[in-house]
């Protein structure tokens, strides 16, 4: 398959400055600035085929909105190349911007102090849309997202969701090729977060768009994501499918077991089993290789009073959770992408 | 849906000024304060030069039907001015540094177009009769020929794109700066020069406002033309103005695109 995303050696710099507190440090800072230049992206490098979804992840401040910019034209690279679609993002083309969309889950394009309908209408005219297939797509889209009702609202009126929806409406409309998602759900309830990952996922399927998704719910990722690209103080800390992400701290699965009374947390069973009780004893979490889960687990069930019995729903979020938690766990990884292991 | 680039740019536009008069008439109080505001403006102007020429005979070459005339032309620009883009000079240092350009960025059309032409102000519109209106009073009063009144519809035109283009160039300087304020302020204190003929600036200052900050050669140049057909050369040197100040701003603009870093999210 053709890459349609193609980044090599990436990096951007910015440039901001120190400022002492008070009101002392204001006039010093007014006087002479001592300026800081800081990598926010550095030499990432990557490829992304058509239709793919891909997840980026990292934690606040990582680069991934700095990349998203990159790749939307927004801001300039310092070093690098970028091509998407063959076009270089920075040149700007026309046919390039037609081709993609941006959703910030923090930033709104839409005109607050009128009904979404006119900015739709506004985008209609900026995307070149067709009255037929606008008329189609608003009636298509408004209906799966359950916004028909809302369409001719102020926007400055509408909940966060449901301005989340007509955002995506607005960034969707021209039919891009490419959709760039930054924190598409943020703050948003879980019905809502639902709605918009299902709509997602329709919509990819039906126009096998490529999508960047940054998320850090890791729902959204899990839901949508084959792949993930994992990004620390601007560099690439990893890049491969989901399921591999999962193993880098080790192929142990974490499995929790409810009992109807206390245990005696000292028995021979939670040996080497990295045993986590709750204050009342009567809750245990372990850690157990994959190869023996069925064993132990088999055993506890059959001698202990389980009433519940839990596998980890999503281990992404475990992963990610010890990464930010202990960032230098990365420095000790061995191999890349879907051979990385760290220790 | 394939279409020309003008008539795409014009669809943009169409709707674009639409969306923003929906958006300003919606405060109809704020609305009519601005209408007032702008009927203020005219008759502040008007009555200044009314009073100097209370107290003398003539300022440099002109008289006072003269210089009302050239007041009622600056007037008419900033009017148009003040409906087409004035407001869109205020919105780009908010956009600068809320990231809001951010979406005017990736928009199929130039972003200096999606910049600068986003939102009109409809207020500026309902006064527009009222400065045609004054134009039209001093234009019969100093006594203009058919050819005159002809010409004036091209030079208010041109008037414009050259106060548009020094402004635009003006406000680039916010993608380093990112606070507009005093930008702003700074064009419209050049707003404030261009409002008196050239005459009354000292040799140097003339010579600096017409050639490196052009601002006297809006309503000096195609006025002193009217009155006297010998001035052509300013109208040469305004249209070499509009001319540099146009590749100027292409130029700087792309700089300023480049150097925009947009606001975290």
């Amino acid at each position: 398959m053709q890459s349609i995303i193609s980044s090599q050696k990436l990096t951007k710099e910015f440039q901001s400055y120190k400022k002492e507190p008070g009101f002392l440090g204001t006039l010093k800072s007014f006087v002479s600035r001592e300026s800081i230049r800081k990598k926010a992206v550095d030499e990432f490098s990557f490829n992304i085929e058509e239709g793919e979804i891909i997840g980026l992840l990292g934690p606040n401040g990582a680069g991934k909105t700095t990349l998203m910019k990159m790749f939307t034209g927004i801001i300039v690279p310092s070093s690098g190349e970028l091509s998407i679609m063959g076009h270089r993002p920075s040149d700007r083309d026309k046919q390039f911007r037609k081709n993609i969309a941006l959703v910030m889950g923090q930033k709104s394009q839409l005109w607050w102090d009128i009904p979404a309908m006119d900015s739709f209408l506004l985008l209609q005219r900026f995307y070149e849309v067709s009255d037929a297939d606008f008329e189609e797509r608003i009636e298509e889209m408004s209906t799966l997202l359950g916004v028909k009702e809302l369409l001719n609202v102020h926007v400055r009126k509408l909940s966060l969701g449901e301005r989340m929806k007509m955002e995506l409406m607005a960034s969707l409309l021209h039919n891009p090729k490419v959709i760039f998602l930054d924190e598409p759900t943020i703050g948003l309830d879980l019905v809502a977060q639902e709605n918009i990952r299902q709509f997602i996922l329709d919509f990819h399927r039906k126009n096998n768009t490529t999508i960047i998704i940054t998320s850090h719910y890791m729902a959204d990722v899990n839901a949508l994501c084959e792949r993930l690209v994992l990004i620390f103080d601007g560099k690439k800390a990893f890049d491969g499918p989901i399921s591999e992400f999962e193993k880098i701290l080790g192929s142990e699965k974490n499995v929790s077991f409810t009992f109807d009374s206390s245990q005696d947390t000292a028995a021979e069973i939670w040996n080497d089993r990295d045993a986590d009780w709750n204050e009342n004893k009567t809750v245990v979490e372990l850690r157990i290789p994959e190869e023996s889960l069925r064993e132990v687990s088999l055993e506890i069930l059959k001698y202990l009073p389980v009433t519940e019995f839990n596998t980890e729903k999503m281990p992404i979020e475990r992963v990610m959770k010890t990464l930010m938690e202990n960032p230098e766990i990365l420095r000790n990884c061995e191999g890349s992408g879907e051979n990385m292991l760290c220790r | 849906m394939k279409q020309s680039p003008l008539r795409h740019y014009w669809q943009v536009y169409k709707k674009m000024a639409s969306t923003s008069a929906s958006v300003e008439m919606s405060f109809r109080i704020s609305f009519c304060l601005l209408v007032l505001m702008d009927l203020f403006f005219f008759l502040s102007i008007l009555a200044s030069v009314s009073f100097i020429y209370d107290h003398v005979q003539t300022i440099g070459p002109w008289n006072r039907d003269q210089l009302l005339f050239f007041s009622a032309f600056m007037l008419t620009i900033d009017n148009i001015h003040m409906g087409l883009v004035s407001t869109n000079f205020w919105m780009l240092s908010f956009a600068i540094r809320t990231g809001e350009l951010d979406f005017t960025l990736i928009k199929p059309t130039h972003s200096l177009f999606t910049v600068f032409f986003r939102q009109i102000r409809p207020s500026s519109f309902v006064t527009l009769p009222v400065a045609w209106g004054i134009l039209i009073h001093y234009g019969i009063k100093v006594q203009l020929s058919a050819l005159d009144w002809c010409l004036i519809p091209l030079f208010l035109i041109l008037g414009l794109t050259l106060l548009c283009l020094i402004e635009f160039i003006v406000s680039t300087s916010m993608f380093w700066l990112t606070e507009g304020t005093g930008i702003n302020f700074l064009r419209m204190q050049m707003q404030q020069l261009s409002r008196w003929p050239n005459f009354v600036y000292s040799s140097l200052s003339r010579k600096v406002l017409t050639t490196a900050l052009p601002v006297l050669l809006i309503g000096s140049a195609p006025v002193h033309f009217i009155y006297d057909k010998n001035y052509w050369p300013l109208i040469v040197a305004m249209l070499v103005a509009i001319a540099a100040c146009y590749s100027v701003l292409l130029f700087v603009w792309n700089i300023g695109l480049k150097n925009y870093d947009s606001a975290s999210s």
